[in-house]
């Protein structure tokens, strides 16, 4: 009986401890790509609701100033997205855009690959701090384990990337912690805090589901975005 | 990092020998920052070759993944001769490519064995229409080009994949090791489809389905939707990994043709790949404008 006890208490301790295997091909099923915020439909760009959880309206807490930005940048998105220039995502971006992403790992490192533009975020798993001085387009990614939750903190981001399609931006002072979680087998639940002083007036989350890719051998293609880009202006020469 | 210009070795009012005398930092990103396709040498002043590349010490024995594939994980750099100016032998300067050896081991002219056709589009590339190398364009290599390309990559093998980090590009390429069939042949892609699987110690890569936009070098060896690739992939030690090719495309070859090289470990323990963003101000077409001439082709490539 004592044997037994000791098997029932110990069991879940040691499930606890095993690294959770995020591994797979994964996409989200969502509008976040169009716009972060509760969304009407324009053309080509289908309605949604908000992915922001807190605030509880499920807005963006921009500053004044920061919220005219955005209007701008709503205004200019065909030439001012980044995306529309074929530029690297950022985080979280590429987290939910309409393309799959593969998670990889090991010890030392996850790996997420998005069929963007072979978009790549190295997560480095082994304790080291962000480098001093450098920005990313993708940011600088370092992570640990808090139980069944992959925790990662993304700094040294270039300030050129947005959220969504909706003119949604930054400063090069965001700064990001994201919580993903395989709440189902097939099911990762993705949350990201985000603060950035010069745009928001307080943190902010937003939270969404992925899914995983069951086809049998599914595997990302390509979509090398900048090729299609070049094309397209020479056609329309 | 935002890219910064790099110096075109292709631009004809600049030599390649004045080129050579560059520096790059191995792996700190910084090469690219200094003069990108430029050659160097290795602190200490010896020349290893166009670029960077390790010495090839001895190792340890090879370990093993958590699934039984012979460890390769970590950050190689590639010796392959000058094959990222131009993959075969080349014996004369041409504007922007300085002589020297190329990667072919077979045939054993270390020539690529062209059709008369395809040889007289190669050189017509290479001498009219060099504007179109892909690099300069931001396109992602095909293969095997990836595996030789400038700057080195990171292998990572989680379970039942083979990785290949590229830090050109910040680009990946990701290889099953479970023999899975290709995918349908309609589908072309620059990188093509690789599945592979492990014969005793060599990984065997075999690709299919690239889309004949990618070129070996930047010297006008193009390739077609019809080429056949088998990579051959065999760890030696833990600094060194032998890797050879053979290339099959019967409708410009008269006989495939093998490439051979090395990759060298990275000496430097704590190395992390850097962010080489090529698309985000992409300066390198603006060279051919001032260089090479060709201004009607440019200016349809160029982005406002």
């Amino acid at each position: 009986m004592r044997y037994l006890l000791a098997v029932i208490l110990l069991v879940p301790v040691a499930a606890q401890t095993k690294t959770p295997d995020l591994q797979g091909i994964w996409q989200a099923m969502n509008t976040a790509h169009v716009n972060l915020e509760d969304h009407i439909a324009v053309l080509d760009m289908p309605a949604g609701r908000s992915v922001i959880v807190d605030p509880p309206n499920g807005k963006i807490p921009y500053t004044a100033a920061a919220a005219q930005k955005q209007k701008e940048n709503f205004k200019n998105r065909a030439k001012a997205d980044p995306l529309n220039q074929c530029y690297i995502p950022g985080v979280p971006r590429v987290m939910y855009l309409p393309f799959p992403i593969q998670i990889v790992q090991t010890p030392k490192y996850v790996l997420m690959a998005s069929e963007f533009a072979h978009t790549l975020r190295t997560i480095y798993m082994n304790g080291t701090q962000h480098p001093d001085v450098s920005l990313f387009w993708i940011g600088d990614s370092r992570g640990h384990w808090e139980g069944q939750t992959l925790v990662v903190d993304v700094g040294n981001h270039l300030p050129d990337t947005w959220f969504d399609r909706s003119g949604n931006f930054h400063s090069d002072a965001l700064h990001i912690v994201e919580r993903i979680t395989r709440t189902e087998p097939d099911i990762l639940t993705y949350q990201a805090t985000l603060e950035d002083p010069q745009v928001f007036t307080r943190p902010w989350t937003i939270r969404m589901l992925l899914y995983r890719h069951k086809e049998p051998n599914f595997k990302l293609l390509e979509y090398e975005c900048n090729v299609y880009l070049e094309d397209s202006e020479k056609e329309s020469k | 990092m935002k890219k910064r210009s790099a110096v075109n070795l292709l631009v004809a009012s600049v030599t390649a020998a004045a080129l050579m005398t560059f520096a790059p930092i191995p792996g700190s990103g910084q090469d690219k920052q200094k003069g990108g396709k430029g050659g160097g040498r290795a602190p200490g002043g010896e020349q290893y070759g166009p670029y960077y590349a390790a010495p090839v010490t001895p190792g340890e024995p090879l370990g093993k993944t958590p699934d039984g594939q012979p460890d390769m994980q970590g950050f190689w750099t590639p010796r392959f001769n000058q094959a990222i100016f131009e993959v075969q032998d080349h014996p004369t300067a041409q504007p922007g490519v300085a002589p020297g050896k190329g990667a072919i081991v077979d045939p054993a002219d270390g020539r690529i064995p062209y059709k008369p056709e395809a040889a007289a589009k190669a050189k017509q590339l290479m001498t009219k229409q060099i504007y179109l190398e892909p690099e300069a364009h931001c396109y992602v290599s095909g293969v095997p080009h990836a595996a030789y390309q400038q700057f080195g990559y990171q292998i990572v093998q989680p379970t039942g994949y083979v990785l290949f980090l590229t830090e050109y590009a910040h680009t990946y390429r990701a290889v099953p090791v479970d023999g899975r069939p290709h995918i349908s042949s309609n589908i072309k892609m620059f990188r093509g489809d690789s599945t592979g699987k492990w014969e005793g110690g060599t990984l065997v890569i075999d690709t299919t389905n690239q889309n004949g936009k990618t070129w070996f070098d930047m010297a006008g060896n193009f390739t077609t939707q019809a080429i056949h690739v088998v990579e051959r992939i065999t760890p030696v030690d833990s600094n060194q990994i032998n890797y050879e090719a053979v290339v099959d495309d019967a409708s410009i070859y008269t006989q495939p043709w093998k490439i051979a090289g090395q990759l060298a470990r990275h000496p430097d323990k704590n190395m992390e790949l850097m962010e080489f963003a090529c698309v985000e101000g992409n300066q390198d077409l603006v060279h051919y404008t001032e260089g090479v001439g060709g201004k009607a082709q440019e200016k349809g490539a160029l982005r406002p």
